[in-house]
């Protein structure tokens, strides 16, 4: 008897400890459901700062439609994508994702996660973005090609598709300076030349030595690259000389004169830097500056919203494009807008209407110009004559800094066409940190390297 | 005699139970192996949907290209060993460059980490008060490892941190790091050595001390006996008491210097420049910090040759084991 009640116990409980962990393995399944039941939607975003204005318009598009959405952020930027990876395959994906315009969007698109919004997204709809960044989300026949490559990562996408609707707009480029610590420096105004930015760091350095340089992400890899040294670049050569440097002509790229002057230029920012910047990352350097441990920040327009939220009053700093060289061949150079974020709808929603409709309630003007005003960033939609009033003062003057011709404009989007495919920022913000802030390498020496990497890249592509 | 005890219970049970009939003691068997089954199959099916197919599916996406979105995999071959031992003229510099660093921290950090546990061990075995307060305060930064501390190294180590501040504060200004000490290319790695260190002297110091109130009395009072002074009986018979402790501490640190990469992942992402990049954390960029380029299976084959790395050394080690134990 003894012996049953013992038994029958050993079998209660390994059949328990079987029904656990199945349900264990279940539960790590996923329910496959995804999307969100008929009146309510999900949407995901990578960013903190727009995390309050969504919820905003969010209420707005409950009170008209009586839908409710509600907004989830995953930070930081990195994790993002392998999140929505990850959800991709348990079936677990939002109705709408904020993402990277002009990158990530293309990937969702050839992986089959993005629909394709052309029958949608045109006419009045597309008429409320700004005129500029109408290609952002598009498959052009251009990037239809460069797609077809293997390395690339967008291949599969078809052409003419359109993956994303630009939601906010900006560039990178922008210096920020604390007018408290220029107005110390006898500087009353904000540099309108390299040379007047270089003079402007070296009185400011000399008035502080400690707190009075520049600081960027350089951890991060690319920023010294991509926000300063390229639009230097652009600035100083013009475009086809900018666009040279990436090419597949060696005579013409890094290593040749063009490049060890835009270098020798770049290399004129290394007495200073703030110490240490170079083991900060792009949060963190935006911290020291609002903390008034550097004088001079170099970001994007997106900045702003970060320093705001940092303590720092946006009426305390000159915000600027960076400035270009007088004796460059596009003195005046503009810095082009870029949609930065765009929206996508998921394959994965259950209600795809509902979420066009929301998709393109957030373009409208009155929605976009809240949204302007409570996440302090630029929105994609044309605010038309009310942009100054929407925007505010700073924000407002990093606009003007998109003001020019094709010609005179630098357009920071990553993944140019005359970059060869494969072609990785990252690995070229190493090599340069080498030069600048570090001094461990020559001008000449980085040139030399840039080119062989840059060599090297085309030989990757099998071009 | 430690027989006695048991004998007449045993005895006693002969003759209560029952001899058993053929079926009855095979029912009674098959009863028995089935509930052994039932028991090991959660464990046999998590290690088979959790473990095994995951490793098989790492293995397999080694010999493939993707992007982690893509709906279908291009298959490759070896392609991706090559291009990361050889062939590709981006990955395999960068590959063999992150290599060189791997391989100072893999000699540096596990000769470092026996240097300061063994002798801490022997100090801390010889203390008769408040051993167990100072074991608990030596293991503490094994307890507290994690991200968060990683952070807190990160703000020590600043131009401004609390290290300069403390040279400054001894009149070593001299010895201070205006850039930071992961900031200056020169000390970025050895500090990072430093911290590796930091984060695996407990586990070891715990083992060594384990071994150390292992040891005989009887052998370290003979060396007393025989002369040995307190320098001499560590170094001559505690050592090598101890030595597959050691073996044990090396190969442990050993796979961590080769595979980890979370430190340096939070602190110095690689930089500053590319001066602190390591195996680990090069897999970690090309899986997930590629701008989504198809370059998972890359990550995938790099995480492979790291393992066949690792084996061949657990292998080494094991013969070294054997032979001196």
């Amino acid at each position: 008897m003894r012996i049953s009640t013992s038994r029958q116990a050993k079998y209660v409980a390994t059949a328990l400890a079987t029904a656990l962990s199945l349900s264990t393995l279940t539960a790590c399944g996923g329910s496959g459901s995804g999307g969100s039941d008929a009146k309510s939607l999900k949407m995901w975003t990578f960013k903190q700062s727009h995390v309050k204005a969504l919820r905003n318009a969010a209420k707005e598009f409950k009170k008209e439609t009586g839908i409710s959405v509600s907004i989830e952020a995953f930070t930081p930027e990195e994790t993002y994508m392998t999140k929505v990876q990850s959800a991709a395959k348990t079936g677990d994906l939002p109705d709408v994702l904020e993402v990277h315009s002009d990158g990530e969007d293309r990937v969702l698109g050839a992986a089959g996660i993005a629909v394709d919004l052309r029958d949608d997204y045109k006419g009045d709809w597309l008429n409320e973005i700004q005129r500029s960044v109408h290609e952002s989300g598009l498959v052009t026949p251009q990037r239809f090609k460069k797609s077809q490559n293997k390395e690339s990562s967008d291949n599969g996408i078809k052409e003419g598709a359109r993956y994303s609707v630009p939601l906010t707009i900006g560039t990178f480029g922008i210096v920020y300076a604390n007018k408290q610590k220029l107005a110390d420096a006898g500087i009353k105004q904000p540099p309108k030349t390299w040379e007047d930015l270089i003079a402007a760091l070296r009185a400011t350095t000399k008035k502080d030595p400690k707190n009075g340089g520049l600081t960027t992400g350089l951890k991060a890899r690319g920023p010294g690259l991509n926000w300063i040294l390229q639009p230097l670049a652009f600035a100083q050569l013009g475009k086809k000389g900018y666009e040279d440097l990436w090419g597949k002509d060696k005579s013409a790229d890094f290593g040749s004169p063009n490049g060890v002057k835009v270098l020798s230029q770049y290399n004129q920012l290394t007495p200073y830097w703030t110490p240490g910047t170079q083991s900060l990352d792009v949060d963190q350097s935006d911290q020291t500056f609002a903390q008034g441990k550097a004088a001079f920040d170099v970001g994007g327009t997106f900045t702003l919203a970060f320093l705001q939220q940092s303590g720092m009053n946006p009426d305390d700093v000159y915000a600027f494009g960076l400035p270009a060289p007088k004796s460059g061949a596009v003195p005046d150079r503009a810095l082009a807008p870029m949609a930065l974020t765009g929206i996508t709808l998921s394959s994965a929603s259950r209600q795809p209407d509902n979420a066009k409709n929301w998709m393109q309630f957030l373009s409208s003007k009155k929605v976009a110009a809240q949204f302007a005003q409570d996440a302090t960033d630029l929105p994609a939609t044309d605010l038309g004559a009310d942009t100054a009033k929407a925007l505010g003062p700073t924000l407002n003057s990093m606009v003007q800094s998109f003001k020019g011709t094709p010609e005179t404009t630098y357009d920071p989007n990553l993944n140019q066409n005359f970059q060869s495919p494969g072609y990785e920022q990252n690995d070229v913000g190493d090599i340069l940190a080498d030069l600048s802030p570090l001094k461990r390498a020559s001008v000449e020496s980085t040139a030399r390297k840039i080119s062989n990497l840059n060599q090297s890249y085309w030989k990757a592509a099998g071009q | 005699m430690t027989l006695q005890p048991t004998l007449p219970a045993r005895v006693e049970k002969d003759r209560t139970t029952p001899p058993r009939s053929g079926p009855s003691r095979r029912r009674d068997s098959r009863y028995e192996a089935l509930t052994g089954y039932l028991f090991v199959a959660p464990a046999v099916v998590l290690f088979l949907v959790m473990g095994l197919y995951t490793v098989g599916y790492g293995f397999t996406l080694s010999f493939a290209k993707w992007n982690g979105f893509a709906p279908n995999w291009e298959w490759v071959g070896l392609d991706n060993y090559k291009d990361l031992l050889w062939r590709d003229p981006v990955y395999a510099p960068r590959v063999r460059h992150a290599a060189a660093n791997t391989i100072w921290v893999m000699v540096a950090a596990p000769v470092l980490t026996v240097v300061v546990s063994f002798p801490l061990a022997v100090l801390l075995n010889q203390v008769k008060r408040f051993q167990g307060v100072l074991r608990s305060v030596y293991f503490l930064p094994y307890v507290t490892s994690g991200v968060a501390v990683f952070f807190a190294w990160q703000y020590i180590l600043q131009p401004d941190g609390a290290i300069n501040s403390l040279l400054s504060g001894l009149g070593l200004g001299s010895l201070q790091q205006p850039q930071g000490w992961l900031g200056n290319p020169s000390t970025a790695m050895p500090t990072m050595i430093m911290i590796t260190v930091w984060g695996h002297v407990p586990v070891a110091m715990l083992l060594y001390l384990t071994g150390l109130q292992g040891i005989d009395r009887s052998i370290l009072e003979a060396s007393e006996l025989d002369g040995a002074g307190w320098w001499r009986t560590n170094m001559s018979v505690v050592w090598p008491l101890v030595r597959p402790i050691t073996a044990i501490v090396l190969l442990l640190n050993l796979r961590e210097a080769l595979q980890g990469f979370q430190t340096f992942l939070v602190m110095t992402n690689g930089g500053p420049g590319d001066h602190t990049n390591v195996l680990g954390l090069e897999a970690y960029r090309l899986a997930f910090l590629k701008n989504l380029s198809p370059t998972l299976g890359l990550a995938s084959a790099l995480g492979w040759l790291l393992f066949a790395a690792a084996l061949v050394l657990a292998l080494i080690n094991l013969r070294a084991l054997r032979s001196k134990t």
